[in-house]
């Protein structure tokens, strides 16, 4: 049997029951109001036993109380509901994604593996195809670990090293290493504005972040790859704005790009590759260190911003950056009382 | 592996990871092929359309044009193109669909290299011998169908529609071998050449879609009947 994943079936169930539970409403009022209207001609010949007006009200109104109760339930099961087939919809997609990404590399290094086995290949072809592989075993690597630490992000137990950081110099780094290893030429970006303000920051967490932004510009650019950063600060936050001028995100899309599994399919996007955790990560990442992460684009082939906040350390949320150093204090403690087992 | 028969035929590799594209066509290449890469769906179609091609490699998960969009142009083009679906997409779904759309066979990704390099074998050989025994019997008529081997053509009172080259080569067996019971593992060892262990599943798509093709009621086929525990047989 062919399974019912059309959000129709279940909008039409859903109508279908709330105008047959309307009906009933309207049909009960009716039959009350005609009994009523009979009961007034006649009401004077009647006996008074058969007349009992006030348990007819009360269970009008009490059966009138229940009825909405039952509709409001099922408005709420409906909208579990349609939340529960959205999750599911994505997570297909992630795991047909997540299959893709795994299976890839996988089937190359297998690939190389058996052509060295079983043909006589030159030096240097060899040497080319080991280099294959080590590629092909990195990005392997790091997909299964970024899968495990979306996992301990969720559950609060990624070991953070939160140190106060000088901005400034600590984005510089961040973008030069991003643009070596995402193949990003000197030429093709530029760092506008400046700051001296410090911020409680886990280096490599942000790396994740400033290195997905490049990816996703890299990835998702038609020609070659232009980004502009903007670096600036207001009393409470540090602002950075990456900007690339790439396809651009639609403003539907925009709504949902950081969302878990989120990945938008259009025949126009040149990369299909990912497995919909990036943004979903680097904003998750962003929002444990106490900031914010937000998304513009004019439209699609106009080019994206993304814009990260976080709290400076000398004035706002002092306490916050100071309990996030906690946790780094405690995490490495733990560490060491383990090391010494 | 390598062998004269197929030195020199093109293949028109359709792969989008760098990596095992460069992998595939050297092999490819080793084995006398001359390759031609496309890295997504639109440089798929040009190059087809620039080029004779004898075979087709193609990725599923292809930018621009996926490749189940990229087997339904060239299969309007040329019906007869051998198109080897190889993808990291395992489900039942996209194999059905790949099937549907008319290719001739799909490998899924991690593969080994020489069950690859067999196949295609298998394909390139397939189409060789197709073109030969077509041009022998080309047209069978029979109640309401008439095929036309040769052009690939199936009609059915008033329906026409296309065939792939396995869809012809197993009509052909069925007629070939007419009021017999025939066997899943003969089906694939005479028509897709292949080892029986390997999918059963496959000749099932294929007989599936030949009926809907031809039966007035799929459900209850009056040309290729199924025979429990045994396999189809073929009677018009």
């Amino acid at each position: 049997m062919r399974k019912r994943n059309s959000l129709l079936y279940y909008v039409l169930v859903f109508t279908s029951a709330q105008i047959a539970w309307l009906s009933l409403v309207g049909l009960w009022i009716y039959w009350y109001v005609s009994n009523y209207v009979i009961m007034t001609k006649v009401g004077e010949n009647v006996p008074p036993q058969i007349i009992s007006e006030a348990s007819n009200v009360f269970a009008l109104v009490s059966g009138l109380i229940l009825l909405v109760l039952i509709s409001v339930s099922m408005s709420l099961i409906f909208i579990y509901l349609t939340r529960q087939m959205n999750i599911t919809r994505l997570y297909d997609n992630f795991i047909a994604n997540i299959t893709h990404e795994l299976k890839s590399p996988l089937s190359s290094i297998q690939l190389y593996l058996e052509t060295m086995n079983s043909r006589n290949i030159p030096e240097i072809k060899k040497k080319e195809f080991l280099n294959l592989m080590m590629k092909d075993a990195d990005r392997l690597n790091k997909l299964i670990t970024s899968i495990l630490n979306i996992s301990q992000l969720e559950k609060k137990h990624l070991a953070y090293n939160f140190q106060v950081c000088k901005f400034d110099q600590l984005i510089n780094e961040l973008i030069n290493e991003a643009s070596e290893q995402f193949k990003i030429g000197k030429d093709s970006f530029i760092i506008e504005g400046k700051t001296s303000s410090r911020s409680v920051v886990d280096r490599s967490a942000l790396k994740i972040v400033i290195n997905n932004l490049f990816d996703n510009a890299a990835k998702y650019s038609d020609g070659p790859v232009k980004l502009k950063i903007h670096l600036e600060a207001n009393k409470k936050f540090i602002q950075v704005k990456v900007s690339d001028s790439g396809i651009g995100i639609s403003p539907r899309d925009q709504k949902t790009i950081f969302q878990k599994f989120q990945r938008i399919y259009n025949k126009n996007v040149p990369n299909v590759k990912g497995t919909g955790l990036g943004l979903y990560w680097a904003k998750e990442i962003i929002k444990y260190h106490g900031g914010k992460m937000s998304v513009s684009s004019p439209g699609i082939g106009k080019g994206t911003t993304f814009t990260i906040e976080l709290p400076i350390f000398q004035t706002a949320k002092r306490r916050r950056g100071k309990r996030l150093l906690k946790i780094t204090r405690k995490t490495k403690q733990q560490m060491e009382a383990s090391d010494e087992f | 592996m390598s062998s004269e028969q197929y030195k020199g035929n093109k293949i028109l590799l359709v792969e989008d990871e760098e990596s095992l594209a460069i992998g595939l066509e050297y092999n490819l290449s080793e084995e006398e092929f001359d390759v031609t890469l496309a890295k997504d769906g639109r440089q798929a179609i040009t190059e087809f359309n620039s080029k004779q091609f004898d075979l087709i490699i193609l990725d599923i998960m292809i930018p621009y044009l996926d490749g189940f969009e990229v087997a339904k142009k060239i299969r309007s083009l040329d019906p007869q193109m051998p198109i080897l679906i190889l993808t990291a997409r395992t489900s039942a779904e996209d194999r059905i669909k790949g099937l549907e759309l008319g290719v001739d066979d799909y490998l899924t990704k991690p593969f080994h290299l020489e069950e690859l390099i067999l196949r295609i074998k298998g394909m390139l050989k397939r189409k060789m011998w197709y073109k030969s025994i077509s041009n022998i019997d080309s047209k069978y008529k029979a109640k309401n169908i008439e095929i036309d081997f040769e052009r690939l053509y199936l009609v059915v009172g008033s329906k026409s529609n296309t065939l792939t080259v396995h869809e012809g080569m197993l009509l052909k067996y069925f007629i070939e071998n007419k009021n017999r019971i025939i066997s899943r593992k003969e089906l694939l060892e005479k028509v897709w050449q292949i080892n029986s262990e390997i999918e059963t599943r496959t000749v099932d798509t294929f007989i599936a879609r030949l009926r809907k093709l031809m039966e007035q009621d799929p459900t209850h086929p009056v040309y290729i009947k199924s025979v429990r525990g045994a396999g189809y047989m073929f009677s018009d």
